[in-house]
């Protein structure tokens, strides 16, 4: 199944990261995985934004997945939790979206009208 | 859904919600002919005209579309769809058989980036995947997170390092047998 010298290599990368990551998060980014939300392309929506998270090194920022929210029409949608401000849905959130939202929001604190869904639970 | 890595997923995510705590995935791909076997061993709530969208487990709405659209794109292809309740009285066991030759197939898509985001998206769930050549009984297992996990003596798996890894290795896997993001390729 996987050769040994890959795994060992890969295991000391892996320690090395999981020692960056601090206890609590800063910024939580729940993605809508429904079959609504994969239909729609949430997927792509989530790698694109496991990417961004780790290319901005920053180890607070964590990516959860939750199922359908309802609002089936604005898929791909993902909510965005800074600690201890409430949450902001956004909706149509495609790969382009998804990098717009994290640089402004999630690094920056600004909420992106374009893609506003709702504020609060 | 557009492909069929998309329904996997969707489907996988079925199993995940039964509270299936290890998944068994085993894929062929002969004469054109894509086999999908899951096997959990979660609590399935309802069996019975499971694959009628107005039967769902859920309870905010009243309406499942994961196994219908499913059910719709197997059999628009002339394939099948089966669901029941596993020999050991616990988990269930879906078979689905698309026709990847059919005009109206849907391509595979990515089905390497299925098992990266299943390990993205459920870190407590172990997974299996076995790949099975033609004439063969059973498979050869590509992919065992459990034991990955004990090789790298770690909790969860959802390390990018690893989920490309994993994409990687089972994206080779997949290649030999045929399976491309389009509809398969034709090997000697």
């Amino acid at each position: 199944m996987k050769n040994l010298e890959e795994l060992k290599q890969i295991r000391e990368k892996v320690r090395k990261n999981l020692e960056m990551r601090s206890g609590d998060f800063g910024v939580k980014i729940i993605v809508c995985l429904g079959t609504c939300g994969i239909a729609a392309g949430a997927r792509q929506t989530m790698n694109k934004l496991a990417d961004l998270v780790a290319q901005s090194n920053r180890s607070d920022i964590v990516i959860s997945t939750t199922g359908c929210a309802g609002f089936c029409e604005q898929e791909p949608m993902i909510k965005v939790q800074e600690k201890g401000k409430e949450p902001v849905t956004y909706g149509h959130v495609d790969v382009a979206a998804a990098e717009e939202i994290f640089n402004k929001h999630v690094l920056k604190g600004q909420i992106v009208e374009k893609y506003l869904f709702s504020k609060g639970e | 859904m557009k492909t069929i890595a998309d329904h996997l997923f969707d489907i996988l995510e079925n199993s995940v919600n039964a509270k299936s705590s290890k998944v068994i995935v085993k894929i062929s791909f002969n004469n054109n002919l894509f086999c999908c076997q899951i096997i959990d061993n979660g609590i399935p709530t309802i069996l019975e005209n499971i694959t009628d969208p107005f039967v769902t487990s859920r309870k905010t709405r009243k309406v499942g579309l994961g196994l219908p659209l499913l059910k719709a794109t197997a059999e628009s292809t002339g394939g099948y769809l089966n669901l029941a309740l596993s020999c050991k009285g616990r988990g269930t066991r879906l078979e689905f058989v698309v026709n990847m030759k059919h005009i109206d197939a849907r391509p595979f898509g990515d089905l390497s980036s299925v098992f990266s985001d299943i390990l993205r998206s459920w870190r407590e769930v172990d997974f299996e995947l076995f790949i099975n050549k033609s004439n063969e009984v059973n498979g050869n297992k590509i992919l065992d997170t459990a034991e990955l996990k004990k090789s790298l003596g770690i909790n969860t798996l959802d390390d990018n390092e690893i989920l490309d890894y994993v994409k990687k290795h089972v994206k080779e896997e997949l290649i030999n047998i045929g399976i491309d993001n389009q509809f398969g390729i034709m090997l000697n």
